[in-house]
């Protein structure tokens, strides 16, 4: 459905984003991990062609997108797959509605834009897809306002909004960071779901391990604009090669014992513009050695994942 | 053990006035709370946004004012205090806020916010002043080089540590600590949460942890109380123990482990927390619970203790 091959990225002479290659099925969970500034959003706004509003641009690499390349397509047949065959669920539902439109015509925009229905044919289909999301009283809330409906109300419609056009890729850019733990489990249940029910392709973008672990039948970790391990998830938690990966995973209490212990990975995330050379996470990496310093290291395979690390597998 | 703090009956109403179109309302955001906080203990509350846990962080400082109740600090009685009294006193309890972005002066320096907590008190530093700041800074691991740096030039795991510097300028025995990882990275999170049990053991502190998030309660704190719409609707005395209230129940299956092995059916709690301005008589928990009775939706249930472990439930699990 969706394949990313080498993709890189340019703002200026700055490349944050370089070598990010992942697949896509029908029906699949793919998650994209990392800390904040590792080059995650960066990824989905690349395949949602949104790059050129913020100044960047595809320096090299494919997002193929059901048999077209999507890198060089124009602005206008962009427009026609974004919010169409291609949904974006973006992080902060409080930001991404339009606070002075009722939810209604927020949500009918899509229908009429995408699908050419009049008003009216717009406005079943809302309540239809509201219905669908567990939304109580989808005719009432379509006149309301966003400032009346709580946090995860609000996701909800911005999902809606996302599967208005019936899309087949669907990408949400840390869709649970701003909610509640009851309100998260509520909206990765409903995100499950849908990926069942409408055999959806989705990309689910976000910084904390047990959503993916939760969630996902794929997991590509990212640090500093580079994919350093990818493969199924249970191998990825069952034998994670990449120290960056352990790290993460270590990140998480389990709550299973009194003696585990916490340490967070020391150190930053480096800034775009002095990325390290060699292996870029060498300097924060407790496993590193001489050549990790001067080699990027390769992508090692091991089982069905591989892991960029010139010593991976080495225990934590 | 003695205790460092005492809660009784601690509640908060804020009024809203009626006007042309509207009748005056009254919102119980913190509602007939007691519990005590033991020396060099850490506990944690937690519950969903809107529960009361930040009011009541609030309460405790007397940042704002109760409406009833009584606190005891290390055995003196807070609400007996005047203005001039409590501030000499809250150099001993201090507060980690949530944002770290917003809690600092964008205008000062980092030695300069670090430095505040005694221009506030009108208190010299032990030593000069330069030492007193690179001493603080060594404390929470940072490099005193960035005493001159101002907070838009270091990430926000750094600024939550020099968040956590200014809250220890005057040595405290209490550390109130607001959700002090809810903005953060989850790799930052873990360093900051190692940074605080290092303190704690380091210098004696006690501290109360306020959070939603559940599994890192049962991971760093002794006690949990948890909260539901101004309520502490279970007390568990050990992170440990099994739930009994459907609420705490709830918020442990919301969790999820970082195992694709453990991963289960979510049957995610239905519906969302009520308005606390129109609080339905009865357990106010009662619409969302899967265990509810008739009893649940006429009688407010009392917190009651069993060995220590407390729950407000007229159905427990």
């Amino acid at each position: 459905m969706l394949e990313v091959r080498d993709l890189e990225v340019a703002f200026g002479p700055v490349a944050p984003l370089s070598g990010v290659s992942f697949s896509l099925e029908k029906g699949e969970t793919l998650g994209i991990v990392g800390e904040s500034g590792s080059g995650k959003s960066l990824t989905a706004m690349s395949v949602m062609g949104l790059l050129p509003l913020s100044g960047g641009r595809i320096t090299a690499g494919s997002i193929m997108f059901d048999g077209q390349d999507l890198t060089n397509l124009p602005e206008p047949a962009y427009r026609k797959l974004r919010g169409g065959r291609l949904g974006l669920i973006t992080q902060n539902p409080m930001t991404s509605l339009d606070p002075l439109q009722k939810i209604g015509p927020q949500v009918d925009a899509v229908a009429r834009l995408h699908l050419g229905m009049n008003a009216s044919e717009a406005r079943a289909r809302t309540v239809e897809i509201l219905g669908t999301l567990r939304i109580p009283e989808p005719g009432t809330i379509c006149n309301r306002y966003p400032h009346q409906m709580s946090g995860g109300m609000k996701q909800r419609i911005v999902i809606a909004m996302a599967l208005a056009a019936d899309p087949d890729v669907l990408v949400a850019d840390e869709p649970t960071t701003a909610l509640d733990v009851t309100v998260q489990a509520q909206i990765i249940r409903l995100l499950d779901d849908l990926v069942k029910e409408r055999d959806l392709s989705l990309v689910l973008i976000t910084h904390d391990m047990s959503v993916v672990a939760q969630t996902c039948d794929k997991v590509v970790v990212m640090y500093a604009g580079r994919a350093i391990e990818h493969g199924p998830v249970e191998a990825i938690f069952d034998a994670p090669q990449h120290p960056y990966t352990q790290a993460l995973i270590g990140c998480i209490p389990k709550g299973l014992s009194d003696d585990e212990h916490l340490t967070g990975i020391p150190g930053t995330v480096p800034n775009v513009l002095n990325y390290p050379k060699g292996c870029p996470f060498h300097p924060r990496c407790t496993q590193a050695k001489e050549i990790c310093a001067t080699d990027v290291p390769a992508f090692v395979q091991h089982g069905n994942g591989q892991a960029a690390c010139h010593f991976p597998g080495a225990p934590q | 053990m003695t205790n460092l703090l005492e809660v009784r009956n601690l509640s908060k109403q804020f009024k809203s006035p009626g006007g042309p179109f509207r009748k005056a309302r009254a919102m119980h955001a913190v509602n007939d709370v007691s519990f005590d906080l033991p020396k060099g203990r850490v506990v944690g509350v937690v519950g969903e946004s809107g529960c009361g846990k930040s009011t009541l962080a609030r309460l405790i400082l007397r940042l704002i004012e109760p409406t009833d109740g009584t606190l005891r600090f290390d055995g003196e009685d807070l609400r007996a205090k005047s203005p001039a009294q409590m501030r000499k006193l809250r150099a001993n309890m201090q507060m980690v806020f949530q944002d770290p972005y917003s809690a600092i002066d964008p205008r000062y320096t980092i030695s300069r916010a670090v430095m505040e907590p005694f221009v506030v008190q009108d208190r010299k530093p032990a030593s000069k002043p330069e030492e007193e700041v690179a001493a603080l800074l060594r404390m929470v691991g940072l490099d005193p080089g960035l005493a001159s740096s101002f907070p838009h030039q270091i990430s926000g795991g750094q600024k939550q540590r020099v968040g956590i510097a200014r809250a220890l300028a005057l040595r405290p025995q209490l550390l109130v600590l607001d959700e002090p990882t809810a903005s953060l990275d989850v790799s930052v999170q873990a360093q900051i949460i190692s940074l605080l049990e290092q303190l704690r053991d380091d210098l004696g502190l006690t501290y109360l942890f306020i959070s939603h998030d559940l599994s890192l309660v049962r991971y760093f704190c002794d006690e949990i109380l948890v909260m539901y719409l101004g309520r502490v609707v279970e007390a568990l005395p050990d992170t440990d123990l099994p739930a009994r209230h459907p609420y705490t129940a709830t918020l442990m299956d919301s969790t999820f482990a970082p195992d694709p092995k453990l991963r289960r059916i979510i049957t995610p709690l239905e519906g969302e927390v009520p308005s606390p301005f129109d609080l339905p008589p009865g357990c106010a928990f009662a619409d969302r619970c899967p265990r509810a009775a008739a009893i649940c939706r006429t009688e407010t249930p009392v917190l009651s203790s069993d060995g220590g472990h407390a729950v407000a439930c007229h159905n427990p699990i």
